[in-house]
C-alpha cells in the first residue's frame, strides 16, 4: 500500500504527461479573483442539497452506539439478550460478534486498538451497536444492553500522566513515541548574547471541532458491493479503509460525499460508525444509517488537544533575536494523533540558537485529532505573546519587532528558500489598513473599561501538492462538466473549480455542472484538509480545462485554416488574434459537434524542488476589557493574508472571517471540561460548550488579501487559506487584552473568570 | 431517546387541571426546557399537558390599578418587545431581552422561564446527583465555576432565570390555580432553596398552574434595571446578574429591592445592598459599601471565587448607572 499521510502521498509520483505549461498564464482575469456566490448556494439554503444526514433509503434501519461511561475500564461481559428482544431491533453487535475484530487506530504502522476494544480508554469509547427500525428504538435498545465493567484507575491531566505511578493508558507508559526535539546553534551562547529575556508558561484548553453536520454514514450492500454515503472530508481514504476491513476490492466499495456539513479535521479519518453501519447492513440485508448524537460528536470524534507551552526567548537591545527555548506538552487523549506545537517557534522568526521540544502524552480522554492547523494556534498563543512581551522589553513596536526578525527562508539545514512569502506585506499593509498607530493611540489603560490593540503573525506549514486528477468535458452546446474528487467541506471548492474552467474556456459558471467526491464516478483527490485543496487541486482543474481548450482550438484551427496558436476563446467564440475576420462560435466547431464532447484530463504537477511554500498571515484586533466584570468586547479584527492568488474573493473573505470566529472560540469562549472525579466530559452540548455566537465575534471585521500569485509554486499561483485564517487569532486577542490591562493572561480561554482572576492577582501584587 | 408519554392539548384551564391530576404529568409551556429534560432523562413523564391552546393564558395587558398582567404563556419575546413593559418596568424588559437566544425567546414562555430546571451540568448530565435522588452533589468537589456562592446546602446549583430576579425585585406576584383553589405566590417566594428541599425548585405542586403574573403599579420615582454577565454574549445563562428596583425621592433612595442571578439556588435577595442604599444618595462611598455588601457572607467554591469580584463590580456598575439615569 502507498505510504499515505492525512493530506498527501509520500514518495515520488509519476510524471504528469499532458499538462499544458502555458495554462493559467492569464494576462488578466475576468472570473478568477471576482466575488462569486457558491455554485450550490441555492441547493444549500433551500434544503435541496442532500447531505449524508439527509439520506433516507427504502427499508433503511437506524443504528445507535453504546459507549463506555467510564474513563478507563475493562469490559468483562456484555449481555444483549434484552436488547435483541426489543421491538424493531434487527442487529446487535459487540466484540463477540464475528467479523468485528477489526484493528483500529493505526500509528506508525501498528494498530493500538480494535473496533470494540476489551479495554475502554476514555468515557465515550464504543462497546456495542444496534440497528433498529427507528432511531428511537435503536437508542432504547442500546440502553437495554447490560455491560459489566471492571473500572480501572484513570488519568486525565497531561502533567499527571507523566508522573511516576500514573495509570497507564496503554501498555508501555503514557509518553506517545519519543519527544520531538529540534535544535540549532548554541542555546546558552544565544541567551548569553541577549540583553532582554522573557520566560513564561502558556496554556490552551482542549477545543472541539463541532461541525454543524454530525458525524455519520449510511451503508447499503448490493451483493458484495457496498455503497456508503459519508459525511467525510475525503471519500478515497474511506473507500480504502472499507476495502481493507471487508477484504474486498476497492472497486466493490463506493463512497459518496457530494455534500458534507463541516469537519475541521475531525472527518479526515474513517469513523468506527461507518464500519458498524456496514457490518449491520450486511447482517440485516438492509441499509443502515448511523449518525452520532451531538454528545458523541463532542466526546468521541476528536479535538484540538490542550497544550502547556513554556517559552524562553531573548533578544539584543537592538531587537535582534538571539535564542529561543521552547517546550510543549500536549494531552493527546486515549488514541494519539500528536500534539506538537513548536513549528512556529522553530521557523517563524530568524533565530540562530534554538531548542524546541514537543512531548505528547496519552490520557484517558477523547482522542486528539487534526483540527484546523494542528498545533499552530496553540504555538502562536505562546510564541506571539512572548514576542510582544519581548518587544516591550526592548522598547520596539511589536509590528516593527516582528518585521525586524522575520525569517525570509526556511531555517532548515541547509536553509531552503520560500517560493513566495509575503509575510512582511501582511504585517506592513495589514497594520496600515487596520490603522495600527491610530488604534494604539486610542489605548486606555486606566479606569474600569480598558482598550487595547494586538497583532499576531503566522505561517502554515503545508501547501499541498500531487496527486490530483480532474476531468473536464465540453459538450456540443458549449456547456461543460467538471469532475473532481475533492470534497467541498464548506469552503467553496466546487465554486472556485468552476471559476477556473470558466476563466480558461470562456464558459459561464452557471453552464458548468460540477460533480465531486464520489469514488465510483470521480477522479482521485486527497482529502480536503491541511489548507491544501486549492493549491493541490486547482492546477489539475486548470490543466484539464487547458487540455479541452487545446483540442477545441485544434479543431477550430483546421476549420478556420489558421494555426492553433493564433486562436483564443472570447465570449463563446474562437477568434483569430491576427485576423479579426476569422472567428467561429464554439458551438460551430464541427468536430466538437461530431464527437459529441471534448474531454480533457488534468493532473497536478509535482511541486518545485529545492524550495518550500507556506501561506502566511498577520491579524490585528482592537478590544475593550471591562475590568470590573471581566468581559471582553472585540471591537475590530483585520486579517491580512498571503495565500497566493485569490480565486474567489467572496469565499476568501468568508474563510478568513470563519477562521477568526474559530480563533475567538479558542481564545475567549471554548473549552472542554472533564469532571475530575469520573473523567466524563460535562459540557458535551452546544449550550455548555460555548462556540462563539454572532455577538461574540468582532463588531466589524475586514480581510486584506495580499493577492500575489505564487508562480514558482504551481500553475494557478495559489496557496491555502483555511488554516492560517485561524492560527494567529487567539494570540492577537491575548496581545490586545494584555495591551489594555498591562498584565498578561497566559491561559486560554479569556473568560470573565480568567480576566477577573488576573486583575485580582495584580491588585494583590500592587 | 424520549420516554413514552401521552400528550394532551386541552383548550380550557379546567381540562388541563384535570389532566395534571394524573400520575406524573408534566406541564408543557414553550417546551424549550421540558423536551431537553425528557431527552436527557433528567426526569420522565407519563403525561405531557400542553397549555398552548388556552388563549386566556397569553398576553400583556395593563391592569385597572396601573399595574400589568402577564399571561403565563406569553412568549419571552413579547415581553422583551412590549412598550408597556419597557415604559414601566425597565428591569423586566432588560431581563427578557437577555434571555437565551432569539429562537428560545420566541418559543419560551414567561412562566416557563420562572419554573426552569437547574442548568447544572451534573444535574443535566449522566450523573445521579443529589437533586435527582442520588447521594451527593458532584459540583461541590467538582467542576463548579458556574455554581453558587450563596445558599448552597447539599446542592450548589444557581437558579437559571433572568426574569425571576427582575420580577422579584419589582414585587410581582404569580397567580396559581390548582384543582380546588387559586392562590397568590410572590415571585420572591416562588423558589425553594436546597436547605428546605433539594429535590424541588418551586413551591408549586405538580397539579398547580401559574396562570398570570401580576406586576403592581410602579411607584412614583421607581427606577429599575437588570444586567447580566455571561461567558458567551448570547445563548448563555448568567455568571452573575443583578436586578435593581429602587424608588427615589429626588436623588435619595427611599426603598430598594435587589435580587441577584447566578449567585444562589434561588433568585437571591441582596438584603445588604438594599440596606446600604436605602435612605441614601448613591454617592461613590455608598455604592462601594453596597457593592461590598452584595457579597458579604458569600461562600465560594474552589472554582468560583471570581464571582466575588464580579458581583461587586456588577453591583457598583449598575448603581452608578442608576445614579446617573
Amino acid at each position: 500500500m502507498t505510504d499515505r499521510h492525512d493530506y498527501h502521498v509520500n514518495g515520488p509520483l509519476p510524471e504528469t504527461p499532458d499538462n499544458d505549461a502555458t495554462a493559467g498564464a492569464w494576462p488578466k482575469t475576468t472570473v478568477i479573483g471576482s466575488r462569486r456566490s457558491r455554485v450550490d448556494a441555492y441547493e444549500r439554503v433551500s434544503g435541496t442539497a442532500v447531505y449524508p444526514h439527509d439520506v433516507s433509503l427504502p427499508g433503511m434501519l437506524h443504528g445507535a452506539i453504546l459507549r463506555c461511561p467510564h474513563a478507563h475500564a475493562k469490559v468483562l461481559s456484555i449481555d444483549t439478550t434484552a436488547a435483541e428482544k426489543m421491538a424493531g431491533v434487527h442487529a446487535v453487535i459487540t466484540r463477540a460478534t464475528p467479523g468485528t475484530d477489526i484493528p483500529w487506530y493505526e500509528r506508525g504502522g501498528t494498530f493500538s486498538s480494535t473496533l470494540f476494544d476489551a479495554t475502554c480508554r476514555y468515557a465515550g469509547e464504543e462497546v456495542a451497536a444496534v440497528a433498529a427500525e427507528t432511531p428511537l428504538q435503536a437508542a432504547d435498545a442500546v440502553r437495554a444492553i447490560e455491560v459489566t465493567y471492571e473500572v480501572l484507575p484513570f488519568v486525565i491531566d497531561d502533567a499527571e500522566a507523566l508522573a511516576p505511578g500514573a495509570p497507564a493508558v496503554h501498555d508501555g507508559g503514557n509518553m506517545v513515541g519519543e519527544p520531538r526535539l529540534r535544535e540549532r546553534g548554541d542555546l546558552a551562547a544565544g541567551f548569553g548574547e541577549a540583553d532582554a529575556v522573557v520566560e513564561r508558561t502558556y496554556r490552551t484548553e482542549c477545543q472541539i471541532h463541532a461541525p454543524m453536520e454530525p458525524h455519520g454514514s449510511v451503508a447499503r450492500w448490493d451483493g458484495n458491493r457496498l455503497t456508503v454515503w459519508d459525511s467525510t472530508q475525503g471519500v478515497f481514504p474511506v473507500q480504502e479503509t472499507l476495502a481493507r476491513v471487508f477484504a474486498l476490492p476497492m472497486s466493490n466499495i463506493r463512497v459518496i460525499g457530494h455534500y458534507m456539513g463541516g469537519g475541521f479535521g475531525a472527518k479526515l479519518e474513517t469513523g468506527k460508525y461507518t464500519v458498524m453501519a456496514a457490518i449491520m447492513a450486511r447482517m440485516t440485508a438492509r441499509p443502515v444509517k448511523i449518525f452520532l448524537p451531538r454528545e458523541d460528536c463532542f466526546t468521541a470524534t476528536g479535538n484540538r488537544p490542550a497544550n502547556t507551552m513554556t517559552i524562553k526567548i531573548g533578544a539584543r537591545s537592538d531587537g535582534t533575536l538571539t535564542a529561543i527555548d521552547y517546550h510543549s506538552l500536549g494531552a493527546a487523549g486515549a488514541y494519539a494523533y500528536g500534539a506538537d506545537t513548536s513549528s512556529l517557534a522553530v521557523y517563524l522568526y530568524r533565530c540562530p540558537n534554538l531548542r524546541a521540544e514537543d512531548v505528547t502524552v496519552y490520557t484517558n480522554a477523547g482522542k486528539a485529532r487534526p483540527m484546523r492547523a494542528p498545533g499552530f494556534p496553540q504555538g502562536a498563543w505562546a510564541l506571539e505573546q512572548a514576542m510582544n512581551e519581548l518587544a516591550a522589553k526592548v522598547g520596539i513596536d511589536p509590528i516593527a519587532f516582528r518585521l525586524q526578525n522575520l525569517a525570509t527562508e526556511l531555517q532548515s539545514d541547509p536553509p531552503m528558500p520560500y517560493t513566495s512569502y509575503q509575510l512582511a506585506a501582511c504585517l506592513e499593509n495589514g497594520a496600515a489598513a487596520f490603522g495600527w498607530q491610530e488604534a494604539a493611540e486610542r489605548r486606555v489603560t486606566e479606569g474600569d473599561i480598558r482598550r487595547g490593540v494586538g497583532a499576531a503573525a503566522c505561517f502554515w506549514g503545508y501547501a499541498g501538492g500531487p496527486p490530483s486528477t480532474v476531468v473536464v468535458k465540453l459538450f456540443a452546446d458549449g456547456s461543460a462538466n467538471l469532475n473532481l474528487g475533492a470534497s467541498d467541506i464548506g469552503t467553496g471548492t466546487k465554486t472556485w473549480a468552476a471559476m477556473i474552467v470558466a476563466e480558461e474556456l470562456g464558459v459561464p459558471v452557471d453552464r458548468i455542472q460540477v460533480e465531486n467526491a464520489d469514488t465510483a464516478t470521480g477522479q482521485y483527490a486527497t482529502p480536503s484538509g491541511g489548507s491544501k485543496t486549492v493549491p493541490s487541486d486547482s492546477p489539475a482543474v486548470l490543466a484539464a480545462a487547458a487540455a479541452v481548450k487545446r483540442q477545441l482550438l485544434g479543431f477550430a484551427a483546421e476549420q478556420l485554416e489558421v494555426e492553433p496558436g493564433d486562436l483564443e476563446i472570447r465570449d463563446g467564440e474562437v477568434v483569430s488574434r491576427s485576423d479579426g475576420e476569422k472567428h467561429l462560435a464554439v458551438t460551430a466547431v464541427e468536430m466538437l459537434g461530431r464527437r459529441g464532447l471534448i474531454m480533457g484530463t488534468g493532473y497536478r504537477d509535482p511541486n518545485p524542488e529545492g524550495s518550500v511554500t507556506f501561506p502566511c498571515a498577520a491579524q490585528f484586533c482592537e478590544v475593550e476589557v471591562d475590568t470590573r466584570t471581566g468581559e471582553i468586547r472585540i471591537l475590530r479584527f483585520l486579517g491580512a493574508h498571503d495565500s497566493g492568488r485569490v480565486l474567489n474573493r467572496l469565499t476568501f473573505d468568508n474563510q478568513v472571517f470563519g477562521g477568526m470566529a474559530m480563533g475567538i472560540g479558542l481564545g475567549v469562549t471554548e473549552e472542554r471540561v472533564l469532571d475530575r472525579r469520573t473523567g466524563r466530559m460535562v459540557n458535551a452540548n452546544f449550550h455548555d460548550y460555548k462556540v462563539p455566537t454572532i455577538l461574540d465575534v468582532a463588531d466589524s471585521h475586514a480581510c486584506l488579501a495580499i493577492d500575489v500569485p505564487d508562480e514558482a509554486f504551481n500553475s494557478t499561483g495559489t496557496k491555502g487559506l483555511g488554516e492560517p485564517a485561524t492560527i494567529p487569532t487567539a494570540a492577537a486577542i491575548a496581545n490586545a487584552v494584555a495591551d489594555a490591562l498591562g498584565i498578561r493572561v497566559t491561559a486560554a480561554p479569556l473568560t470573565p473568570r480568567a480576566i477577573l482572576e488576573a486583575v485580582g492577582s495584580q491588585g494583590k501584587e500592587a | 431517546m424520549l420516554p413514552k408519554f401521552s400528550y394532551a392539548r386541552p383548550d380550557t384551564l379546567r381540562a388541563a387541571l384535570a389532566l395534571l391530576d394524573e400520575r406524573n404529568a408534566r406541564i408543557h409551556g414553550g417546551g424549550t426546557d421540558l423536551l431537553g429534560c425528557l431527552r436527557d432523562r433528567v426526569f420522565a413523564a407519563d403525561t405531557v399537558v400542553s397549555l398552548g391552546a388556552i388563549a386566556e393564558l397569553r398576553g400583556v395587558a395593563a391592569t385597572a390599578d396601573g399595574g400589568l398582567r402577564l399571561g403565563a404563556m406569553t412568549p419571552i419575546v413579547e415581553i422583551a418587545d412590549s412598550g408597556l413593559v419597557a415604559e414601566r418596568y425597565g428591569a423586566l424588559a432588560d431581563a427578557a431581552r437577555v434571555v437565551a437566544s432569539p429562537q428560545l425567546r420566541n418559543q419560551g414562555t414567561i412562566a416557563g422561564n420562572l419554573c426552569q430546571k437547574p442548568r447544572c451540568w451534573y444535574y443535566r448530565g449522566d450523573f445521579h446527583c443529589l437533586r435527582k435522588g442520588g447521594e451527593l452533589c458532584y459540583a461541590y468537589d467538582g467542576e463548579n465555576r458556574f455554581h453558587c456562592i450563596f445558599g448552597g446546602d447539599m446542592c450548589y446549583i444557581v437558579h437559571p432565570s433572568d426574569t425571576a430576579p427582575a420580577l422579584a425585585a419589582l414585587g410581582a406576584v404569580c397567580r396559581v390555580t390548582g384543582p380546588s383553589a387559586t392562590r397568590s405566590v410572590p415571585v420572591a417566594a416562588l423558589h425553594v432553596p436546597p436547605s428546605v428541599d433539594p429535590h424541588r425548585e418551586t413551591v408549586l405542586e405538580t397539579d398547580e398552574v401559574i396562570t398570570d403574573i401580576i406586576l403592581p403599579a410602579p411607584p412614583a420615582g421607581l427606577r429599575s434595571s437588570y444586567r447580566k454577565v455571561r461567558a458567551r454574549a448570547s445563548w448563555d445563562f448568567a455568571l452573575a446578574g443583578v436586578a435593581l428596583a429602587l424608588v427615589f425621592d429626588g436623588d435619595v433612595v427611599t426603598s430598594a429591592r435587589v435580587f441577584l442571578s447566578g449567585a444562589a439556588p434561588i433568585p437571591w435577595r441582596a438584603a445588604g445592598v438594599e440596606a446600604a442604599v436605602t435612605g441614601r444618595k448613591l454617592d461613590p462611598e455608598i455604592i462601594a459599601a453596597a457593592a461590598g455588601a452584595s457579597v458579604a457572607g458569600a461562600e465560594p467554591l474552589a472554582g468560583n471565587n471570581y464571582k466575588i469580584e464580579l458581583f461587586k463590580g456588577l453591583v457598583a456598575e449598575q448603581l452608578e448607572a442608576m445614579a446617573q439615569s
